[in-house]
């Protein structure tokens, strides 16, 4: 036995930690420590492995020597990292479908609640749709386009365990995560089968590292304000809603003299400050043969309102078991609690209320209990700071996650791999309502309480076998596998009414309750898949990449004859550079890659098939009678929706591989696309009915440049990345060739989406508006051929409409597309400098070309319904003095429907560039710290924009297609504001 | 969930759904089906739309007619009654096939013809002709989504024609267990079949359907008119066909809601229709007291029948009319507690003999049997101590009986329809009493003096001033119907 010591460092001549060395042919190894030395005994004529991700790994040969130093290279390819895939790993360069990775450090620049929100802007193709700036929203994640009207969420498979589809990303703690891939084409997903079509995030958490342990500590704290949306005062309000009668020939309703109340109901309800914290703490580190990676952390956000908040405290324990040289062990456990209190959903109010109304019910007159203080608004709009002191919902969720890996290597390259992954959780929701009275529409005479919970367990266990071997210069990579995924929901929930006290949070409980009014519900809903999965992988001597798999799913959520799906996939790939005759000096790295593949998407409600009875009541001879009725409309005919996707794209590295490009096109189209479609009411039919309706197709390029160079102590990373997509119905069945969503009963229950044959999907539908008529003589040229007024109940400084039939009519035909919510290209820019202690990082994301909906629109300079407006409406609407505004004239009647249809009024470019973060830190030199750094960040500190509403990311909310563009002033995006330190020892 | 295919197997589960169809007679709450029948009410010289606090005009415009095509309870008023013929469709097709008996079998079938034809009959009054789904197996071909609005007069045939196929099989009233009173009778298929004939102008045969009707000997006259809407009487002697209501606080769809919405502001309720001074200088000219003071409740006045109201509050700021609709309130005694919409247990009278017999006048004096519609209009003043000139004939005895039928089902649900099938000289009563020049438009611009109404202009005077007759003898078909048929339903004249 020798002693051999050295020191390991890069081409720069920097000292690299972390190089696992070891001794080849024996499980003898050690890494560097933070300075980059190392000390290891090894035989005399050992041969020593250096091997450090980025780099290429080297071997030297000891031969009596006791100090090596060694210099790394830079791994020209910087590609041999091995990386999953599903159901495995395999090093990147051998991939040949389409995957974008996030590297976990990424996600933790963003403190935010849900993971997911991080991922805006970091990958081409991936668009994260803010879930609105509440404490606890989820964002929506779209892998290129739409190809699906059902639950576009993309699997979520957090290491190889798939989720339930649509789980949040909430119970993850950025900082235990290594990094997220991004399964963008159907060549990359299609071993996923059923559940791929909207793509695939595979999350890998970090593991321990044998060596000495590390332990990391970070925290930040923050707050969070909204910017604040000033509308009229009383003088303004009293001015307008006069106006309106006044325009109208009617008497006006206030007297200024009456009022001496002007209430700011922002103000009344919006906390200026509402804190973030957030924590946590790892230790990893290990021996060869047992190694551990550790973590508690604590996250809690508060709205800005006086209730809603979120609060969660993870844990992870992940382990690495050698067992023999046959056999090795993972051992996952993951627990996790959170707590949340729903935040009022009053901002649409606090805009609408008047501000004449106060706050409060005089002393006096106040005679309820302290939910009946607040005073009624004369506009009868539900008081909001009434509404947010009677909101009382609350959840608490406790959840396990436990994945367990099993592998023996049978022989050489050959390995059997079992893995069984459960996830068990409990969530239990409390709500009370109390007693109150405001008004006769505002009021509740019997209070309540609602106790649900749900108990839900999953679970998943594949059965695979890998063989993985080179032969010269072929390497051949085969998998097989059976799977079985198993998902049971369940819940049981009472309401009772009656409880003896509205104050006393102690009596809020079920047994509390006297009252008659009772009710409970309980289901439980089982949902399982069955599958089968084979994957072979071939290349030849670096150059060439070939492959190909299959997978057969069986799924429960179909009628028997319509359960089994089989979803084939192959793809190639060329890599240039490797070939003799390729000597171009400054390129690196030039590679082809081509996909196609079949996927599937099984996301429809599991009773979409069942015609089913539903209960009622009714009376005879004085007593309550049962009734029954159908309560659903089946299709026992559903079938998979099936996605087919094509995928060429290019990747370039050049200049040392400083900078590198990737370009991708794909074309995705989906069969047999599922829609729950609303029928005539004429049927009678309640409510949607699930149908194969007809095929999107969605096609689109991504392209991605990164630029990274050191400067003696600068270091620069630049990554930019732009995507585009186009979602387009290319069939649609007879009778469906017109889908529609979103109904609006104030713009006269007509629908504001819709998706029609050849055109891009859920694009927003209404009446062409073409100006404000300045008089009555344009008003009379606004005619049909015959002389007959298009508009007869116009007047000047109303909106003309379209004609767009040119039937001289103006009705429901004339309604047309009036906006295109999807972006015509998207994408973020992300920057990291830093310049020996001092680190900078900034993150742009921007969406172009895109409309929304400025729902508030309707109302805010209109004043319909006597709503309170924008302050400086008099100064925006149309008035003979004031002939070039924007909106039309103030009327109380409307009787040409300025306000009552859906129409290009309320239509806006909404693109934007927005700052998502900035940080800048500073690493301090304090001995016993490997690192001790503090920063400073923003979030969303700005946004360029000409969208006159409040935030452009308007939140998602429901289903993408019919839902998504549409501004409803939710609660918008805020800025946040952090200190931070991070700690290594 | 029990499944549809499953579902059809005994003769209990046949009946509990039929149950179901009655559901959407009133809707399941106040906003479905009922609600839209007020606005009908407001849109009428009979009532304001009355809520003079929340500018809403999917209701007010309405009222106006300023009308709103979009209005929701327009929307829903065609989609939950499209629900009601559906469950009537499904019934008729799945109960044949139940093994049971066969008495109870036709009597359910029969129960499902009738809710079937009253669905049909109120869209095609208000919407003109409408489309006519018949089957449920049709729903389930793709060429439902091709079917177009048949004319006005199929609808009338069809529910003509399912009336008289229903009939034979409804049992009289008196034939049924007391647990099961307010099922369809006979007599009820009779009133609704004489007043799809009145409203078709079949003059004879509305008579002798009405005649049948009253012969049966199945009703009677409530003797004290005050009694006829009690939350104490239920299937009166009067009562042909009614919604009944129940106070049961563990369900909230099975008790009456109007008691809430036509209520004061101050009185717990909504303060929507209220009635119009128009309508009380009708009951006035008349001499009408004992029908008056069970009609109206005026503000500062007592309340007729509720010994603990001295000084009703009508809240005339917050109410056009200072006047409540007296045949939808609760005296305090009787009142469950809590009050509150949902729980009131005042039914909902549809059909009641009094309608019957001057629905019999009425058709009786336009078939030229001028005294046999003397002899009914005498039986309906005689109740309520009004002496009947029988020397009145010609268009005297015509406008006669038109204002017995205006002052005795006054606030029921009945003027708008009455105003557009009564014409004088072929033109609707509608288009002289509303419009510009409209008899109730005048009234109120010009002569009117009443303190409430000409003070409170939250609620314009001109109300009905907009009514056209080429446009407002229907209501508008739902913008959501022609958009998810592709236009195939084609919209009403002038909307």
């Amino acid at each position: 036995q020798k002693e051999v010591t050295g020191t390991i460092k890069d081409e720069a001549g920097t000292l690299l930690p972390g190089v696992n060395i070891s001794e080849k042919g024996t499980s003898n190894g050690t890494v560097s420590d933070f300075d980059g030395n190392f000390t290891i005994s090894v035989e005399e004529n050992a041969v020593l492995v250096f091997s450090y991700l980025g780099f290429q790994a080297q071997e030297i040969e000891v031969s009596g020597k006791s100090v090596l130093n060694v210099v790394m290279a830079n791994d020209q390819e910087a590609l041999s990292e091995v990386v999953v895939i599903g159901y495995g790993a395999i090093e990147r360069d051998k991939i040949s479908s389409s995957v974008s990775t996030v590297e976990g450090e990424e996600l933790t620049k963003v403190t935010a609640s849900n993971p997911a929100e991080s991922l805006q802007g970091k990958a081409a193709g991936v668009q994260v749709l803010s879930g609105g700036g509440n404490p606890g929203a989820s964002p929506q994640i779209l892998v290129r386009g739409i190809t699906s009207n059902n639950g576009t969420q993309p699997l979520i498979v957090l290491d190889g365990v798939p989720l339930a589809q649509g789980t949040s990303l909430n119970f993850l703690n950025p900082n235990d995560i290594k990094n997220f891939q991004i399964l963008k084409d159907a060549s990359a997903s299609a071993i996923y089968g059923s559940r791929a079509s909207n793509g695939v995030v595979l999350i890998t958490t970090k593991r321990g590292a044998a060596g000495k342990p590390t332990i990391n500590f970070d925290f930040s704290q923050g707050f969070q304000r909204l910017e604040k949306i000033n509308v009229a005062n009383a003088d303004e309000y009293i001015q307008v809603m006069n106006l309106r009668r006044t325009n109208d020939g009617s008497a006006p309703i206030y007297d200024q003299a009456d009022y001496n109340t002007s209430t700011d109901w922002w103000d009344e309800t919006i906390e200026n400050f509402a804190p973030v914290t957030n924590l946590n703490l790892r230790a990893s580190g290990g021996s060869e043969n047992i190694k551990y990676a550790a973590s508690v952390s604590y996250f809690k956000q508060e709205s800005n309102y006086s209730k809603g908040f979120y609060e969660k405290v993870t844990a992870r324990f992940n382990t690495d078991f050698q067992i023999s040289d046959k056999i090795s062990i993972k051992q996952d456990i993951n627990p996790r609690v959170e707590s949340y209190g729903n935040t009022p959903n009053v901002l649409y109010n606090v805009l609408r209320i008047d501000p004449l109304t106060p706050v409060y019910l005089p002393q006096d007159e106040r005679t309820g209990n302290i939910f009946s203080i607040y005073e009624g608004s004369n506009n009868q709009v539900p008081n909001p700071v009434g509404s947010i002191a009677r909101l009382f919902n609350e959840t608490k969720f406790f959840g396990l996650m436990s994945n367990t890996q099993f592998n023996y290597e049978i022989i050489d390259g050959l390995n059997f791999n079992s893995q069984l992954g459960l996830n068990i959780n409990h969530a239990r929701q409390d709500v009370f309502n109390p007693t109150f009275f405001t008004t006769p529409n505002e009021q509740r005479q019997i209070n309540n309480v609602t106790r649900r919970v749900d108990e839900n367990f999953n679970y998943v266990w594949n059965n695979t076998i890998n063989y993985t071997q080179d032969f010269g210069k072929h390497y051949l990579n085969v998998l097989g596998g059976v799977l079985f995924d198993s998902q049971t929901y369940n819940y049981v929930s009472a309401y009772r009414e009656e409880l003896p006290s509205d104050e006393n949070p102690d009596l809020r409980y079920i047994d509390a309750a006297a009252g008659e009014g009772v009710s409970v519900g309980g289901n439980e809903a089982v949902e399982t898949i069955f599958s089968g999965i084979f994957r072979g992988i071939y290349t030849y001597d670096d150059r060439y990449f070939f492959t190909g798999t299959i997978r057969a799913d069986e799924s429960s959520k179909f009628a028997e004859g319509n359960r089994l799906g089989v979803f084939p996939s192959v793809s190639v790939a060329w890599d240039v550079d490797s070939e003799e005759f390729f000597n171009v000096d400054f390129i690196n790295n030039l590679r082809f890659k081509a996909g196609y593949g079949q996927i599937g998407n099984q996301n429809i409600d599991r009773n979409g098939q069942f015609f089913s009875i539903g209960t009622g009541n009714y009376v005879f001879g004085g007593s309550r009678v049962v009734s029954n009725y159908l309560s659903q409309f089946g299709n026992p005919a559903l079938q998979w929706e099936t996605v087919e996707d094509k995928n060429v794209g290019l990747t370039m590295a050049i200049f040392d591989n400083a900078l590198d490009f990737s370009v991708e096109y794909y074309e995705k189209t989906s069969q047999d696309l599922l829609f729950n479609v609303e029928l005539p009411n004429y049927t009678g039919i309640p409510g949607l009915v699930a149908q194969n309706v007809g095929s999107f197709e969605s096609k689109g390029w991504d392209i991605q440049v990164g630029y990274n160079k050191t400067w003696g102590d600068f270091d620069m990373d630049l990554n930019m990345n732009v995507s585009t997509n186009q979602s387009k119905a290319v069939a649609l069945a007879p009778g469906n060739e017109q889908l529609f969503g979103q109904n609006r009963e104030d713009l006269g229950n007509r629908f504001i989406k819709i998706t029609e044959l050849g055109r891009t999907v859920g694009l927003f539908y209404g009446f062409e508006t073409d100006g404000i008529f300045q008089n009555q003589t344009e008003i009379n040229a606004h005619s049909s051929e015959n002389g007959q007024l298009i508009q007869p109940d116009a007047q000047p400084g109303d909106l003309k409409f379209v004609d767009t039939n040119n039937d001289g009519v103006l009705n429901d035909d004339d309604l047309t597309t009036i906006g295109n919510p999807f972006p015509d290209f998207y994408g973020g820019f992300t920057a990291n400098m830093s310049y020996k202690d001092f680190d900078f990082s900034m993150q742009w994301y921007g969406s172009f070309g895109n409309d929304v909906f400025n729902y508030p629109r309707t109302f805010m300079n209109a004043g319909t319904q006597d709503v309170n407006i924008a302050a400086g409406t008099l100064g925006r609407v149309w008035t003979p003095e004031n002939p070039s505004a924007e909106f039309p004239r103030l009327t109380l009647n409307d009787r040409n429907g300025n306000y009552q249809r859906p129409s290009s009024l309320f239509i806006e470019d909404a693109s934007y560039l927005r700052l998502r973060n900035v940080q800048f830190g500073y690493n301090l030199d304090i001995k016993g710290f490997q690192k001790f750094r503090v920063y400073v960040s923003g979030q969303n500190l700005f946004t360029i924009t000409d969208y006159s509403g409040f935030d452009p990311e308007v939140s998602a909310g429901g289903d993408i297609i019919n839902d998504f563009g549409i501004d409803y002033a939710r609660y918008p995006v805020s800025k946040t504001y952090l200190v931070g330190l991070n700690l290594t020892l | 969930r029990q499944q549809l295919d499953d579902y059809f197997s005994t003769a209990e589960n046949s009946e509990l759904f039929v149950n179901s169809i009655y559901s959407q007679v009133n809707g399941e709450s106040w906003y479905q089906i009922e609600f839209f029948r007020q606005i009908c009410e407001m849109s009428t010289d009979d009532n304001w739309a009355g809520n003079t606090e929340q500018p809403r005009p999917d209701i007010t415009g309405i009222a106006a007619y300023n009308v709103f095509p979009g209005s929701s309870y327009i929307n829903s008023f065609w989609e939950f009654t499209y629900i009601g013929i559906t469950r009537a469709n499904i019934a008729l097709e799945r109960i044949p096939e139940v093994e049971m008996d066969e008495d109870l079998k036709s009597r359910l079938l029969a129960e499902a013809r009738f809710l079937r034809a009253w669905y049909y009959f109120d869209l095609v009054r208000n919407f003109g002709g409408v489309p006519i789904v018949t089957t449920y197996t049709e729903l389930l071909e793709p060429e439902i989504r091709d079917v177009t609005r048949s004319s006005e007069d199929e609808v009338y045939d069809y529910v003509e024609s399912e009336l008289e196929l229903a009939i034979p099989d409804l049992p009289l009233k008196s034939e049924y267990a007391a647990n099961d009173l307010g099922r369809a009778t006979r007599g009820a298929a009779q009133t609704l079949l004489a007043k799809a004939y009145l409203y078709r102008e079949k003059w004879p045969e509305a008579r002798d359907m009405a005649a049948q009707v009253i012969q049966s000997g199945q009703y009677q006259l409530e003797p004290n008119f005050a009694d006829i809407h009690s939350v104490n009487n239920h299937h009166g002697v009067e009562s042909i066909f009614e919604v009944e209501m129940i106070t049961n606080f563990q369900f909230t769809d099975i008790g009456g809601t109007i008691s809430t919405t036509s209520g004061s502001r101050t009185d717990q309720g909504w303060g929507w229709c209220v009635p119009s001074s128009d309508l009380e200088n009708a009951f006035l000219e008349e001499g009408d007291e004992v029908r008056l003071r069970s009609t109206i409740i005026k503000h500062g006045e007592p309340v007729f029948g509720d010994p603990e109201v001295e000084s009703f509050d009508a809240a005339p700021t917050r109410n056009k009319s200072g006047r409540i609709n007296r045949k939808a309130y609760i005296p305090i005694a009787d009142r469950e507690s809590p009050y509150m919409i949902g729980q009131h247990a005042l039914p909902v009278i549809r059909f009641r003999l009094a309608d019957v017999i001057l629905i019999h006048a009425e058709a009786a004096y336009f078939s030229g049997n001028e005294q046999a519609a003397l002899e009914s209009l005498r039986q309906i003043r005689e109740r309520v101590s009004l002496d009947t000139d029988m020397s009145l004939s010609g268009v005297e005895l015509r406008d006669a009986i038109w204002k017995e039928r205006r002052l005795e089902l006054a606030l029921e649900q009945q003027r708008l329809y009455d105003l557009r099938r009564q014409r004088v000289n072929g033109m609707p009563r509608i288009a002289s009493i509303l419009g510009p020049n409209g008899s109730f438009v005048e009234y109120n611009t010009e002569e009117s003096t009443d303190p409430f109404e000409t003070t409170n202009l939250g609620e314009a005077q001109n109300k009905g001033a907009l009514f056209d007759p080429s446009v407002h003898m229907l209501w508008p078909i739902p913008p959501e119907e022609i958009q998810l048929s592709r236009g195939n339903i084609t919209q009403n004249p002038g909307y």
